[in-house]
């Protein structure tokens, strides 16, 4: 008998809306307090001080919409945050500064979270959903120039994007994006060309979010039903099904895998957060703590393995936070 | 004044005397030297120095049978002239010293023809010699004087020194041995008169030599001197301890003794003779002579440290200090004694003693004698380490004034010790002897039952008063120890834990305190109370100690030290502890079903973790108060060390206190809200409010976990109970969410927590009925006063003025007229003027219904929700607790009926059967909640109460009236009873509060009225009286009516023949059973009756 589910380790209360994105910034030397982000559908922008816990700055830039994404460039005074105000905000948060230094207007109204992928010292690569329903644009930052719009054949009715996820095998090799659909499927674009590469149908509602393991050129996708879908690219860049998963109660709004490739959490409609091991898809814990939805789930890069916590934001308005198989 | 300045002038005078006194020796002549002598300036007198000491000499050495006073009379002549001039000649000093000398010991001096009588001189001669020789040592030269010094001389100076002696030794007369100890002083050049030159170094060196021959004698005569019997005054002791050490620190002072060649000088030729005498101060003899010396000492240290005179224990200050200061390398044997002296008088009675002996220690550790001097250290450590050895065994034996000294000593050796107190602390044998002997002395009586049985009879009356609490400042509470009473020992103790803090290794030490209290529990209290001061001490805060720190602690390491602590103290099995019984109970209490009257407030402490064992005794319980106290003593400790530093750690630190305030034991919720003030200083906040407020989110954090868990639960809610307690209304939106996990969780375990959580329900309500009920229900009251003021009023008024009587009946004939169709056309008109004003007017109710509900009044509906089920539950207290937060639901609720009324309709169902068919604990708050609830539902409850349970009340009223009337005095005690005194008082205000019709009251009058019988018990007799007090107030005529039924004390004459006879009842009748009640309360009637209407008349009077 495996001992019960752990607590979590605490819970940032204060958000007062629900909680849509959560990103943590734990990566800095010693003086530095481990932060977490938390985008809530307030509007607002909370950065939490994990050591007092408390709410150091809230920062309001989206008038009052959703955040739906948060991510830091580059350490924590850089932070990118998107919200349903159709716009994706950089923030210049260093010497306690709280400012917007720059913006960009998306035009998409759909609910697609962005991706970000740090291609060279100073240049990312940023893939969101564009104006038309079911294109992709990837820009670069911080110059915001366009690279390229990734627009599916005609009559391929993928539907909206609602999920992307940028990445590449190694610095010097192309990036790639994947993005999950509507229609359930999922699409490997090549970034230079503009086309699909590969394109597999894995589920039968919209796919809602997605997270893949270059080194095991390994993915995972969740979508509104009951199955998590584990799909696998070989050589010749085609995506194929591995193996899926099947689980009590539908809906998975975020799928993460640690940054370590060991576990991945999955945030579910049912108000549990479940942890897998990534190797075999073995179930670990359910973690029961929200009384409502869970939206997204994150893992901390803390330096110091035995201090990365888990992070998961909810409906309830509360962040749970756990340190769950730290030693694995 | 100086008569005679000039020689010549001064030798005019005294010429003439001088020949007298040479011609003829007589004590007149002398006196009358003497006398001229006084008129003679100084500078003179210096010239004829040796013309005038001529005659004097004479005298002093004159053979014959008057010489007693002669000499004594020559002695002073002497000392006057001395007195006034130097001597300048070595020869002259040697030749009176001699003389001086033979005028003292007769028989050997070289007075030829001693008188036999004169063998015993007198005192008085004694003491004039003596005062003489002191004067001449003090007129002569430096250099002169120091001829004394010079080997030939040495049998002259050692005549005198052994003479000096044997008076200071064997005289009787205190004033004769104090001058002889003086004289000695001052014949060692070592009296405190500032006219001596400084000596320079090899000149003291030379004296030294000189004295070192000496030594012996010298100190064994004067440490006898010392030693003596207390009788001979403290003068004389102070004196001999002053020559004594004045002497040793001479001879053996370590600036001398190092520049004593290794060997003997060969003595010259001429001086070989005398320098047999002298000695030749080489190591060996040191050494010898420090060894013999030790013993002295110690014989000295042993006897004057315990004399009764503070001088003399001054004065011991004063000889520790100078042989410190001059001799520390050469007496360092010694230094076990001397040290253990001074830091045995540090806590003197006498404080000039106190600080004279803090002085000088402080000098010792400014000149970092110990520091510097590992030899020191080592005797200090020697002496720490046997002291600890001793120290159980002392504490065992000694009453409280020895255990302080013994304690001082230790104290003063640490503080002696300074820095290098950690080469004790680094050897394993002598921390873990320091240690284990401080456990034994701090371990605490643990027999008080007191402690155990005195509760914080919470949630209910206590509510208010708790808070107070929170004002007091937080300081320890008070201990027993086993092995001592006096606060003072304690402090004692205190100060040793801090002073081995504020030097000590503090990881060292925390990390082998902490051993111990991990070790076992035996030592778990004293480990505790050794490691909070140990951190105060390390802090710095309030350490009394002689020197500096070397290094300053660094914060940080504090910090890692006290999470260290605090960690290991609100672990679970270090915190949560058996301290009551109460867990037992509540455990059995399930199913048992307790009918007791025992109200325990929600017996709070459910199952702990370590599993209790059931043969908890009350010392072991005692014991677990004492250290969770401890514990939370330390908390408030390292918070005061920190200060904002702490902040951080109310992360972790604050839950656990909190916990503890809302502890049931009254010495734990005490002590721990000590600690919360405390917090509160050391954080700066401003109070214990603003305290839990800003740091709600950590708690909530806190609750919501451990509700997660069914053994923690109870705790999570104390804490939340603390919170409400000692907050405001401005903490209500930081809890709700928690509030709402608390509910939930209840949801899911109504049958085994409820009365857990009840108990934070119920502080729930009574926050909020404090922060949001007083100001609606005051509003209440004062608009029910106001109705009722104009009720009665209404009700009285028109039988006051005929008009009114007038006018009553015309209406009636026009009403009459109106009903049978005869309309007059202008009345018509303004009776439709009348209904469209109300018409308009909003309809409060609808609006109210639509606006949500503020926080608080949602959550008395939320928690009135659980109630409605918890009403049945099985267990009594439950259902009790359940009435009672009810009640102050519908309290807060009060404000907003259109709420209210649909719950009062879903809770009536579930109050009807408490009201029916429970206990009379039961039926009796009940009644109150049904009271409380008719306040503001009376419409709502009057139909509901006259048909589900006015029927069953008045029956079973009148059926258990027979059975009463005939029981005796023990039918007081029964259940019977209780229940029919119960319902008896609350019937009463409820008929009233509900305004019942007539028919009801009719019903509540006649259950009632049994009760009015003298055979029933007293009891209920007052409160069926108590109803229909209440009856009259609702309807005064019907009582009347009702009561003139039974018995009538009055005829009624009719003012006028043509109106009937009144005919009552009870008129005329016999005087029964009913006839004192019932005339009582006629009484009050008509009291009542007239007060309103004099009020009513004063009201109508102006108008």
């Amino acid at each position: 008998m495996a001992a019960p589910p752990p607590d979590p380790q605490f819970v940032l209360r204060g958000t007062s809306a629900a909680v849509h994105a959560l990103h943590f910034s734990c990566g800095g030397q010693e003086p530095d307090v481990p932060i977490l982000f938390s985008g809530s559908e307030n509007g607002l922008i909370n950065v939490w001080n994990l050591k007092t816990r408390r709410v150091d700055k809230a920062l309001d830039g989206h008038g009052r919409k959703s955040v739906c994404w948060v991510e830091t460039m580059d350490g924590k005074d850089r932070l990118l945050s998107q919200g349903r105000d159709q716009r994706i905000c950089l923030w210049d948060l260093a010497e306690g500064r709280t400012s917007v230094m720059d913006s960009v207007f998306t035009e998409s109204v759909g609910f697609c979270r962005c991706s970000l992928l740090k291609v060279a010292q100073g240049r990312w690569l940023m893939a969101m959903a564009a104006k038309a329903l079911d294109e992709v644009q990837v820009l670069e930052l911080p110059s915001k120039t366009s690279v390229c719009t990734l627009k599916p054949e005609a009559g391929a009715k993928l539907g909206m994007p609602m999920c992307l996820k940028l990445w590449q095998i190694n610095c010097d090799s192309q990036p790639l994006l994947l993005s999950g659909y509507e229609d359930g499927s999922v699409v490997l674009w090549n970034l230079s060309m503009g086309k699909v590469l590969s394109q597999l149908f894995c589920h039968q509602e919209p796919v809602m979010s997605l997270d893949f393991d270059s080194e095991k050129a390994k993915g995972i996708s969740g979508s509104s039903e009951k199955v998590l879908s584990i799909w696998s690219l070989n050589e010749q860049q085609n995506l194929q099904v591995h193996t899926t998963h099947r689980l009590v109660n539908a809906g998975i709004s975020d799928i993460t895998i640690r940054p370590d490739k060991k576990i991945l959490a999955t945030a579910g409609w049912d108000h549990r957060i479940r942890v897998f091991g990534w190797k075999k898809l073995k179930p670990l814990a359910v973690l029961d703590y929200h009384t409502a939805t869970v939206h997204c789930v994150s893992f901390s890069d803390h330096k110091n393995p035995s201090e990365r916590l888990l992070a998961a934001g909810s409906k309830d308005h509360r962040i749970s936070i756990w340190s769950i198989y730290t030693q694995t | 004044m100086a008569v005679f300045a000039t020689p010549r002038e001064a030798f005019g005078a005294l010429r003439p005397a001088c020949v007298r006194l040479t011609q003829a020796q007589t004590a007149e002549n002398v006196a009358l030297l003497r006398a001229r002598l006084a008129a003679v300036g100084a500078a003179a007198l210096q010239e004829l120095q040796e013309y005038v000491l001529f005659p004097l000499r004479l005298a002093l050495a004159s053979p014959g049978p008057r010489r007693e006073r002669l000499a004594q009379s020559a002695a002073r002549g002497l000392a006057a002239v001395l007195g006034a001039t130097r001597l300048r000649g070595p020869e002259l000093l040697r030749e009176l010293l001699a003389e001086l000398c033979a005028c003292l010991a007769p028989g050997t001096g070289p007075p030829p023809a001693p008188a036999p009588a004169a063998a015993p001189a007198s005192e008085e001669l004694k003491l004039a010699v003596v005062e003489a020789l002191h004067a001449l040592i003090h007129s002569a030269d430096g250099d002169v004087i120091l001829s004394l010094y010079q080997p030939p001389a040495l049998h002259l100076l050692g005549f005198a020194v052994s003479l000096l002696l044997g008076l200071a030794e064997r005289e009787r007369a205190k004033q004769v041995k104090i001058s002889a100890l003086k004289c000695l002083q001052a014949l060692v050049l070592r009296c405190e008169c500032q006219q001596h030159r400084r000596l320079r170094e090899d000149e003291e060196q030379q004296c030294g030599d000189s004295f070192a021959s000496f030594l012996p004698g010298v100190s064994l005569a004067l440490s006898r001197v010392i030693t003596a019997d207390i009788k001979q005054g403290h003068g004389t002791t102070v004196a001999a301890i002053r020559v004594f050490y004045r002497v040793v620190g001479l001879v053996m002072a370590d600036e001398q003794l190092a520049r004593i060649p290794e060997n003997k000088e060969k003595p010259s030729v001429e001086q070989s003779g005398v320098s047999k005498l002298a000695v030749h101060r080489g190591p060996d003899w040191s050494k010898n002579t420090a060894e013999k010396l030790s013993l002295l000492l110690r014989k000295i240290v042993e006897r004057s440290s315990v004399h009764s005179h503070w001088k003399v224990r001054l004065e011991l200050v004063e000889l520790v200090h100078h042989l410190v200061r001059n001799c520390r390398q050469s007496l360092v044997d010694s230094f076990t004694h001397l040290l253990k002296a001074l830091v045995g008088l540090v806590n003197d009675e006498n404080s000039e003693v106190q600080s004279r002996c803090n002085e000088v220690l402080q000098h010792i550790a400014e000149q970092q004698l110990v520091a510097h001097n590992r030899a020191l250290a080592d005797v200090l450590s020697e002496n720490l380490h046997s002291l600890a050895t001793a120290l159980p065994r002392l504490m065992n034996s000694q009453d409280d004034t020895g255990k302080f000294a013994t304690l001082s000593l230790l104290l003063g050796y640490l503080k002696l010790l300074g820095p290098k107190v950690n080469i004790v602390l680094n050897s394993a044998s002598h921390l873990q002897r320091l240690s284990k002997a401080l456990m034994q002395v701090l371990e605490l009586d643990v027999t008080d039952v007191k402690i155990v049985e005195d509760r914080r009879w919470g949630s209910g009356s206590g509510y208010e008063g708790s808070l107070q609490h929170g004002v007091q400042k937080g300081r320890c509470q008070k201990k027993y120890f086993r092995f001592f009473t006096e606060e003072k020992v304690f402090q004692l103790l205190q100060q040793i834990c801090r002073v081995l803090g504020y030097y000590g290794n503090l990881y060292l030490l925390v990390d082998h305190f902490m051993g111990l209290y991990s070790e076992s529990a035996m030592y778990r209290k004293q480990a505790a109370m050794v490691l909070n001061e140990l951190i105060a001490g390390a802090a710095g805060v309030g350490v009394d100690v002689l020197q500096e720190r070397e290094v300053s602690l660094d914060v940080d390491d504090i910090k890692g030290s006290i999470t260290s602590i605090l960690d290991e103290y609100t672990d679970q099995a270090n915190w949560y502890l058996v301290t009551s019984i109460d867990a037992e109970e509540t455990s059995h209490e399930l199913s048992v079903n307790h009918s007791g009257l025992a109200a325990l407030p929600g017996a709070a402490c459910g199952s702990v973790l370590p599993s209790p064992d059931p043969r908890v005794t009350t010392r072991t319980m005692n014991s677990n108060i004492w250290q969770i106290c401890i514990q939370l003593e330390g908390v408030g400790c390292f918070a005061a060390v920190l200060g904002k530093e702490f902040r951080l750690l109310l992360l972790s630190a604050l839950y656990p206190v909190l916990e503890k305030a809302g502890d049931k034991t009254l010495l734990i919720s005490e002590t721990a809200m000590g600690t919360l003030v405390d917090i509160c200083e050391a954080c700066s906040y401003d109070s214990v409010q603003c305290l839990i407020n800003e740091n709600s989110d950590y708690l909530v954090n806190g609750i919501s976990l451990n509700l997660r868990h069914l053994a923690h639960q109870p705790h999570a809610s104390q804490v939340l109970d603390t919170m409400l307690r000692h907050s405001d209304a401005s903490l209500l939106p930081l809890v709700e969410d928690v509030i709402q996990d608390v509910l939930l969780t209840l949801d899911q375990l109504y049958d085994h927590q409820a009365s857990t959580f009840l108990g934070v329900l119920y502080s729930l309500m009574a926050a909020l009925v404090k922060w949001f009920g007083p100001s609606c229900s005051e509003e209440h009251r004062r608009r029910q006063a106001a109705e009722r003021q104009s009720g009665t009023l209404a009700q009285v008024q028109p039988a006051i003025t005929r008009q009114e009587v007038e006018q009553f009946f015309l209406d009636y004939v026009r009403q009459k007229q109106v009903a049978e169709g005869n309309l007059s056309d202008s009345g018509d008109e303004e009776a439709d003027e009348v209904p469209p004003v109300a018409k308009p007017e909003p309809s409060n109710s609808d609006t109210e219904g639509e606006t949500p509900l503020p926080s608080h009044a949602q959550l008395a509906k939320d928690v009135m929700e659980r109630c409605i089920h918890l009403l049945s539950d099985r267990n009594l207290r439950v259902r009790l607790k359940v009435l009672d937060v009810l009640e102050l639901c519908v309290t807060v609720l009060h404000p907003h009926g259109n709420h209210l009324l649909p719950m009062a309709h879903r809770v009536w169902p579930a109050l009807v059967t408490r009201l029916i068919s429970d206990d009379p604990l039961a039926v009796l708050r009940a009644f109150k909640v049904l009271c409380t609830l008719a306040q503001t539902c009376g419409d709502f409850l009057r139909q509901r109460f006259s048909k589900d349970i006015l029927p069953k009340l008045t029956s079973s009223l009148l059926s258990q009236a027979p059975a009463s009337a005939r029981a005796g005095p023990v039918y007081n005690h029964t259940l019977a009873f209780k229940l029919q005194l119960a319902v008896l008082q609350g019937l009463g205000s409820l008929c009233e509060k509900l305004d019942m019709g007539e028919s009801d009251l009719n019903k509540v009058a006649d259950a009632c009225l049994i009760y009015l019988s003298a055979k029933q018990p007293m009891k209920l007799q007052e409160a069926a009286q108590s109803v229909f007090l209440h009856l009259m107030h609702v309807d005064p005529d019907s009582t009347w009516l009702l009561l003139n039924e039974v018995c009538c004390p009055h005829l009624y004459e009719p003012p006028h023949t043509s109106l009937q006879p009144v005919k009552l009842h009870g008129m005329g009748k016999q005087r029964n059973e009913f006839t004192d009640n019932v005339l009582l309360l006629l009484e009050k009637l008509q009291q009542q009756e007239s007060s309103v209407l004099q009020a009513g008349t004063q009201e109508a009077s102006p108008a």
